[in-house]
């Protein structure tokens, strides 16, 4: 009792500056007290969010209110509450009590959803009302042109109801209403066969005439994105093997001078990584022009830099004990690097690659948007059509084909980096000798085809356009005047709510749909399990198509604006997230809950103790990183009319304002590096 | 006291896990089950709380038939009964202090458990226990990083917040090197002397048993092949009970 109240006066005291130096320089107590994370936070938070709301009042009269004669924003009102929970939390801190952030973090959401939902001009009245036109568009998308029906005379599309009434006929001998085919769209995205102008090499083997006509295969926009996208991966991966050691730390630092090549090559990579391969295409058709050769540099660019990081990180995790074991042998540098290093590299570098050519034919469909070639191009023509119906056909075939990349890419991925079979105990019997050889043939083969019809010409690489030089120029003569530094702000601060927003949406609704996709809820049994195959099914379908190219249905239901990029990005969120949160619930550990139902808890009371924390933070972290992708993707979503920086970006390149873009580009180098940094250490935090 | 009547446990899948187990332990007893892996030792100690549903047989604590409570009942039962696990089974990402506090959870009201919210009591009572088990420094710690010796001691902290009557251990030691062994065995006996406490633990080694239990049993496929002192496990009975094939080894 004495001893307690001996140390009661100090403690007071204590507990009275902390308040005090809280109410002055906020998180500055709980920094001093241990908690750097908290402190921190809380110090970057109260200007940032006090920017936020001075922004949404001033430019956004977001939340007017008058009293008197004088108008301000209530924000300020949770903007002040949560300053002053920050002194709250320094004193309970400073009495050694546990504080619980649950109220600061609820005001902090206030301010960010109330600004988010006004500048991103949500209208959710728009999807009631609108809500005919969303019917039609709908309707249009699950009736794809894919056969075409001749009736009297007149082409007309044949979609499920017509092909089932044609099946029906002719299954009972009835007289059809008329001959079928492919359709034109479906032969626009795959190829036709017709008569094209002999290659030259069927005229180098005799084959063929000079200028003469032979039948061949013209390949159609899907297997044209998809050389993009095979192209791409290659040429990056080529690339990213050399530029990966520059980028490695354990081995620049022993090179004199490599320290300075290091920092230099890591932040580009970070540079050139920060910028959407559709942005990238807008730069490149300045050099090379339209067309498929532009998306595929486009993608190598980006895709160049993310495998370099990547790369370079492998090499810097190298164990170096193999190193230690062969050069003790008495091997030299090479006979190292073959016997101890290649072979901890490989396994990892394929399984980059791998994924990377997943996201790379991703991106294949897009990059078409603004650099033409592809599925990308024929949408965007459609679209201007207003043919729903073609541009369903497009979706479906992209469907198609990217959720089987991604089924390839991760079952290659998954089998790399299992255990690998160790290649003298393999006996190589001729069979598989000679399934190899074949298996490298058709590589090379494929590897020439995508070659061709993706248009690469190296010419055209060395004889850029004549302006290439001024353009370039006016670029990085980055306009940093008020006219444009006002804007641009404005719709970066658009673009990062809007992705805000979209990672919300996305995430609440795809919550229920996670619990119904997990193979320990529903996968178990014979009852559930078509469940847990459908919602997985369609998590899939939906994160297999990228977020501009289903901007056009939003764009035709709400209107043109952020409002509609916001849905198009919480569609493909929902894919994302429900995928990633079915796998978090995938990994619950079963045991805390028996230790908890074994205490004689309620079931409420299991769920809050043995569940929810195992949870929590994977699903926390995965929104950060969904809202650190979002952004990315919102920097282009207004390309395809869905409002924000990509918006903007598309003007300016439009009309010829190159420093205008080129401030454009600095800012989303600037805002998604910084994000990407921001989400990685928040969710090493995290979990 | 605890009594079990022809306890038998048949699994969906048709495995009999249990069969026609009968036995009693006195208030204060030290309680060994034995068994070779797969002999149902995890299913008897569960079957106990009703973490598993028993196929028929009865189970009687201080007379009340545990078998036939429902609901909030057998949430009071089990409130009473402790129970440490071998993988410890704690909530990694959590605090030690939350983890600890969930023991608490068959005593308080829904409501503001739901919102983390404690008496000073159990606060209090939360302190002394991780005290008991030498803990007290690492409260705010998440439990992730404490080695597998000291997660152990939070789950024994856990089950002391029930302040039990009985505490089940099952395996508590098998995740654990042989000198962290003996230290949490020690808790167990401490708290078995000292409080009072009728411990009901499975274990794997005979030294173990030896040294620490009052009194054993051995299960074998199911079904209940000794009981008695620890002692009276000669090399006749622990070959019946571990099969021909098997050797003494020793710990320590
Ligand atoms: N959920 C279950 N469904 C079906 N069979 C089960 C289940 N749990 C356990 N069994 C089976 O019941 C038998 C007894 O298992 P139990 O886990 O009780 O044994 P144990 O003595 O604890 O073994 P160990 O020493 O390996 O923990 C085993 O044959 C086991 O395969
Ligand atoms: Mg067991």
């Amino acid at each position: 009792m004495t001893a307690s109240e001996h140390t009661l006066a100090p403690q007071r005291n204590r507990t009275l500056f902390f308040s005090l130096l809280a109410l002055v320089i906020p998180g500055s107590s709980q920094f001093l007290m241990g908690r750097r994370w908290r402190g921190a936070l809380l110090f970057l938070s109260i200007p940032v969010l006090g920017y936020i709301v001075y922004w949404a009042q001033s430019y956004q009269k977001v939340g007017l209110v008058t009293i008197g004669s004088w108008t301000t924003s209530w924000l300020w009102a949770p903007l002040a509450l949560f300053w002053i929970w920050n002194v709250f939390d320094a004193r309970r801190l400073g009495n050694g009590q546990e504080s619980n952030s649950f109220l600061g973090l609820l005001l902090v959401l206030v301010i960010l959803y109330v600004v988010a939902w006004n500048v991103t001009q949500i209208k959710p009245e728009r999807l009631v009302t609108r809500f005919n036109d969303a019917k039609s568009v709908a309707t249009n998308l699950v009736n794809p042109d894919v056969i075409t029906i001749t009736i009297n005379g007149e082409d007309r599309i044949c979609a499920w109801q017509c092909m089932s009434e044609y099946i029906s006929d002719t299954l009972a001998g009835r007289p059809t209403q008329g001959p079928i085919r492919a359709s034109k769209t479906l032969l626009d995205i795959i190829g036709r066969v017709e008569q094209v102008k002999a290659p030259a090499w069927e005229v180098k083997l005799g084959l063929a005439q000079s200028g003469g006509q032979v039948t061949g295969f013209v390949a159609g926009s899907l297997i044209e994105t998809i050389a993009m996208g095979l192209m791409a991966t290659i040429f990056s991966t080529i690339l990213a093997i050399p530029v990966s050691f520059l980028a490695a730390h354990n081995i620049m630092s022993r090179v004199p001078g490599g320290n300075v090549v290091y920092y230099i090559t890591r932040t580009l990579l970070n540079i050139v990584r920060a910028v959407d391969p559709v942005v990238w295409g807008l730069l490149i058709i300045v050099w090379v022009g339209l067309g498929s050769f532009a998306g595929v540099i486009a993608l190598t660019i980006h895709s160049l830099a993310a495998l370099a990081k990547l790369f370079s990180e492998e090499i810097e995790h190298i164990d170096p004990g193999p190193v230690e074991a062969v050069t003790a042998s008495g091997a030299n540098l090479i006979q190292t690097l073959r016997y101890a290093v290649v072979p901890q590299i490989t396994p990892p570098f394929l399984a980059y690659t791998l994924l990377r050519w997943d996201i790379n034919m991703r991106a294949a469909t897009v990059v078409g948007f603004v650099a033409g070639g592809g599925i990308g191009f024929f949408v965007v023509e459609t679209i201007r059509m207003g043919g729903y119906q073609l541009y369903a056909t497009a979706l479906w075939s992209v469907a198609v084909v990217i959720i089987l990349v991604d089924a390839i890419s991760s079952t290659w991925r998954a089998r790399i980096l299992a255990d690998q079979p160790s290649e003298p105990e393999k006996r190589r019997s001729t069979w598989v000798k000679i399934r190899t050889a074949f298996l490298v043939l058709l590589g090379v083969l494929a590897f020439i085809y995508c070659w061709n019809i993706s248009e690469i010409s190296i010419k055209d690489l060395f004889a850029p356009a004549p302006t290439l030089g001024s353009i370039l120029h006016d670029f990085v003569t980055i306009d940093l005047g008020p006219k444009t530094l006002g804007p641009v702000v404005q719709q970066m601060l658009i673009t990062i709510f809007q992705a805000m927003l979209a990672t919300t949406l996305g995430a609440i609704i795809a919550l229920p749909f996670s619990f119904l996709a997990a193979r320990n809820l529903t996968g178990r049994s014979k009852l559930s399990v078509w469940i847990f195959y459908l919602t997985r099914g369609l998590f899939n379908v939906l994160r297999s198509i990228e977020a501009l190219l289903y901007a056009a249905i939003f764009v035709f239901w709400v209107g043109i604006g952020p409002f509609a990029g916001m849905m198009a990005l919480a569609v493909t969120t929902f894919g994302l997230i429900g995928k990633l949160f079915s796998e978090a619930i995938e990994e619950i550990d079963p045991g805390p809950i028996e230790a908890v139902t074994a205490t004689g808890a309620s079931p409420l009371q299991v769920i809050n103790y043995a569940i929810l924390p195992q949870i929590v933070p994977p699903f926390t972290s995965y929104l950060i990183y969904q809202w650190d992708i979002n952004v990315r993707m919102a920097t282009i979503i207004g390309f395809a009319g869905g409002g924000g920086i990509g918006l903007m970006l598309n003007t300016f390149f439009g009309l010829l304002q190159y420093h205008k873009a080129g401030t454009v580009v600095l800012f989303i180098v600037v805002v998604v590096a910084l994000m990407d940094f921001a989400s990685a250490k928040l969710r090493q935090v995290l979990v | 006291m605890l009594r079990v009547e022809n306890l038998t446990k048949v699994y969906p899948n048709g495995t009999q896990a249990l069969k026609n187990v009968s036995f009693e332990v006195a208030d204060g007893e030290f309680l060994a089950v034995i068994g070779l892996s797969g002999s149902g030792k995890s299913t008897l100690l569960r079957c106990i709380n009703r973490l598993i549903e028993p196929t028929s047989g009865k189970i009687y604590w201080d007379d009340t038939d545990v078998t036939a409570a429902k609901g909030p009942e057998i949430r009071k039962i089990r409130r009473q009964i402790g129970m440490v696990f071998q993988q410890f089974n704690l909530v990694k990402r959590a605090s030690v202090y939350t983890n600890v506090m969930s023991g608490r959870l068959g005593y308080v009201d829904t409501f503001p458990s739901l919102l983390h919210v404690f008496s000073a009591q159990d606060r209090a009572r939360a302190l002394a226990n991780l005290d008991q088990v030498g803990l007290s420094e690492k409260i705010h710690v998440r439990v992730d990083s404490l080695s597998g010796g000291q997660q152990q001691r939070v789950g024994i902290a856990r089950a002391l917040m029930q302040e039990p009557k009985l505490m089940l251990a099952d395996e508590p030691v098998a995740s654990l090197d042989p000198v962290l062994a003996h230290s949490i065995l020690k808790y167990l006996e401490q708290l078995n002397k000292e409080r009072g406490i009728t411990v009901l633990c499975s274990l794997h080694f005979l030294d173990l048993v030896h040294r620490y239990a009052t009194r054993a049993i051995a299960l074998k496929d199911g079904e209940l092949v000794f009981k008695g002192l620890p002692q009276e496990i000669d090399d006749a009975q622990f070959k019946s009970i571990y099969g021909q094939e098997a050797e003494r080894v020793s710990i320590i």
